[in-house]
């Protein structure tokens, strides 16, 4: 009928039509239209971690941290929902990492590195890594190697222990032999203690070296409780784990080897109670491998501050 | 001023007509006519409005009905505030120193003829300057 | 001393003028929601009168507000853009979008926009109509202007800013993301989730509520400086003048107190 009628009757059903899309398009976009699929990431620290947090595939937001808490056994347990569609990028080899970078809010990182793998099941209970222990662990790996082929460098088969150890032995032969009058020009008792205090140093380093290897086999039996299944989300920290131990072995024997020669000149340093210039560099150089060797140990002990708390009970 | 006051002073059951008592002026004389029936009786519009434009043909001003105030002569606009009083439907009726609202026109004619339209049961009063007495003696002489 | 007196007396003087006006504003709207609740108010005769108020506030400006605020939303959406990809943030770019336009900027530049234009016409009309005694007429013949003159233009006022700013918000998310992602489909899952993140239904709810406060206060405010004014014809300019710096200080207000309960 009336022009001006009409005109608000557009205006106002256009805006209505409108906004009702709006909202539909905002129930769609809320899932509510959708079911849901829901994942308990347990973790050892909540720290950054709050409800909305987006969990991400790929950098896209598949879903989101509902709920937060802890459980009876004083394990932190985190809800998150994805929408259905979304579930299809979680499998059993999924890992799941908190990232928090320096600008923005954190984040919770999917890495599916086998698509084809079995899905996880709705309600599946998976380990959330912190990034930060997950992206040392490699630069671990590479300062142990370091070490380990300083000290083998020292304790190869033409190196300097065993050069000098050689040479040593020429030399009390010699002075146990017709040159036995040398040690009072040559020796001096300071030289010789020296040598004790290098060989002190190492056996300390040794002794905490067996400590952290047994605390990193208890990492690795912690790292077992969080699996789940033996071959499961943890499979690589794991396996970092294990590869650390084994050098840190073998840096603990090669030390060993070191330790018995050592003992073995002291014992003939002993004998004529004196040393060379050679045992001078030797000294500089274990002290050198020691020091690089503590520092290490500071490191990871700094890394996993497991051993002063309580084991976390996970479900 | 004795009188203005007399006059303000009126009980609730007298419509006036009066400059101080302007017409709504975005409405039109139809509307400002029909808001009376409308909101005071609630009957719906299309009712309300045919009451209105029944008051203004009673007065033979059927012709003014879309016109607003700015638009209407005086005499217009003194018809509509008239039917806007009269479909009140009080009483009494009191015209207030029509001189200032009907410049432009004889008005004890107008109002005389305009009372003889109206079929208002109840009583008539005009209040003007004693001055202008003169002018209503004219017109009973003039008929 | 007296200096004193004379600046406590001053400062009283304005806080009891304070208090009258807020009393009238509040009351003015408390007699206003008792007529909503009366069934008689609820003819064709409102009905047709709210819809000549939206015609006038809302649809007779669609046009020109549509294009003042694509011109607004295409602005701010750059501006954010190249800011955020100078330093790094693209990520945020959306979002920050979303929520400095469509949530703060547009309902606050919607409700100027109709307390410029139809707050300040009401409030001449107003003053007007109270300087010509009209108000004394429509009291003589027992017509309460209220249903017919004031309410209708409250819920236009309401109607109209909270539908102009969610047609102005509307446009801007369309704008934010052809800003963003082009004439493409692509970006429609990652936007879907950006919006999903920020419109909780508290918020959409809160930010309705906000626009309707805001549509409240462009006409009621008016209103009430309306009535106030003095029987003087000269009064009707410093009555728009106040009213209008009312609406102003309203419109902050309301802003502000959103912005604090959103955020603190």
């Amino acid at each position: 009928m009336n022009k001006l009628h009409f005109k608000v009757g557009l205006f106002a059903a256009a805006s209505l039509l409108l906004a009702g899309a709006f909202v539909v398009y905002l129930l769609h976009a809320r899932g509510f239209f959708e079911d849901t699929f829901h994942l308990q990431l347990a973790a050892a620290s909540a720290e950054g971690v709050a409800p909305g947090v987006p969990v991400v595939f790929s950098g896209i937001e598949i879903g989101r941290v509902t709920t937060l808490g802890l459980n009876e056994a004083g394990g932190i347990i985190i809800h998150a929902t994805f929408f259905e569609r979304n579930a299809k990028w979680l499998k059993e080899s999924s890992t799941f990492t908190l990232d928090k970078p320096i600008v923005g809010g954190a984040k919770i990182r999917v890495d599916t590195p086998d698509l084809d793998a079995p899905a996880l099941p709705d309600n599946a209970t998976v380990l959330l890594l912190t990034s930060d222990i997950s992206k040392e662990i490699p630069a671990l790996v590479e300062r142990v190697k370091a070490v380990l082929d300083n000290v083998e460098h020292l304790t190869r088969k033409d190196g300097e222990i065993t050069a000098t150890l050689a040479n040593l032995q020429t030399v009390t032969g010699r002075m146990t032999g017709e040159y036995g009058m040398l040690e009072s020009i040559l020796g001096s008792p300071e030289k010789a203690r020296a040598v004790t205090d290098s060989l002190d140093k190492t056996r300390a380093l040794i002794s905490r070296l067996d400590s952290l290897a047994l605390k990193v086999d208890g990492m690795a039996g912690k790292a077992d409780q969080w699996l789940f299944a033996p071959d499961g989300v943890a499979e690589q920290t794991d396996a970092s784990l294990a590869q650390i131990r084994l050098m840190l072995n073998d840096a603990q024997s090669s030390l060993k080897k070191a330790d018995a020669m050592m003992t073995n000149a002291v014992a003939i340093s002993a004998d004529v109670k004196e040393g060379t210039q050679d045992i001078v560099t030797l000294r500089a150089e274990i002290d050198d491998a020691v020091s690089k060797a503590n520092a290490l140990v500071n490191k990871i002990n700094q890394m996993w501050p497991f051993a002063s708390e309580p084991e976390v009970e996970l479900p | 001023m004795a009188l203005m006051a007399a006059v303000a002073a009126l009980p609730d059951d007298v419509a006036r007509v009066a400059l101080e008592l302007p017409l709504r002026a975005n409405l039109s004389a139809l509307d400002n006519i029909a808001l009376i029936p409308l909101y005071q009786r609630h009957y719906d519009t299309a009712e309300s409005i045919r009451q209105a434009q029944a008051m203004l043909e009673q007065l033979g001003y059927a012709g003014i009905a879309l016109l607003r105030d700015p638009d209407m002569t005086p005499a217009e606009r003194f018809v509509t505030q008239l039917a806007r009083a009269l479909i009140l439907r009080r009483p009494r009726l009191v015209i207030d120193r029509p001189g200032a609202m009907l410049y432009d026109e004889f008005y004890p004619a107008l109002i005389r003829q305009l009372a003889a339209r109206a079929d208002m049961t109840g009583t008539w009063e005009i209040y003007d300057f004693n001055w202008n007495q003169v002018l209503y003696k004219q017109a009973l002489d003039s008929e | 001393m007296n200096f004193l007196a004379a600046s406590i007396e001053s400062l009283g003087a304005k806080v009891v003028g304070w208090f009258t006006v807020g009393y009238a504003m509040f009351a003015f709207l408390a007699k206003a929601g008792l007529l909503l609740l009366d069934p008689t108010t609820w003819n064709r005769a409102t009905f047709d009168v709210v819809v000549k108020q939206i015609y006038f506030t809302a649809v007779q400006i669609l046009h020109v507000f549509l294009g003042y605020a694509l011109v607004i939303s295409w602005l701010i959406i750059t501006i954010i853009l190249s800011t955020a990809r100078d330093f790094g943030l693209t990520a945020f770019a959306s979002e920050m979008t979303i929520r400095v336009l469509v949530l703060e900027l547009l309902p606050f530049l919607t409700a100027l926009f109709v307390a410029l234009r139809s707050g300040s016409a009401i409030n001449t009309e107003v003053a007007l109509m109270q300087v010509n005694n009209e108000l004394d007429a429509l009291a003589h013949c027992k017509v309460p202007p209220m249903q017919f003159e004031f309410l209708p233009r409250l819920i236009g006022g309401v109607f109209s800013v909270v539908f102009l700013a969610g047609l102005a918000g509307l446009l801007a998310l369309l704008m934010g993301y052809l800003a963003i992602y082009g004439i493409s489909t692509a970006g429609f899952e990652p936007y879907t989730q950006t919006i999903a993140k920020i419109f909780d239904f508290t918020i959409l709810a809160g930010l309705i509520v906000k626009c309707a406060l805001f549509g409240l206060a462009v006409t009621l405010i008016p209103v009430t400086a309306g009535l106030e004014t003095p029987k003087k014809l000269f009064m009707v300019p410093v009555s728009v003048l106040r009213g209008m710096m009312r609406v102003f200080f309203a419109i902050v207000t309301i802003e502000v107190v959103s912005l604090a309960l959103k955020y603190v």
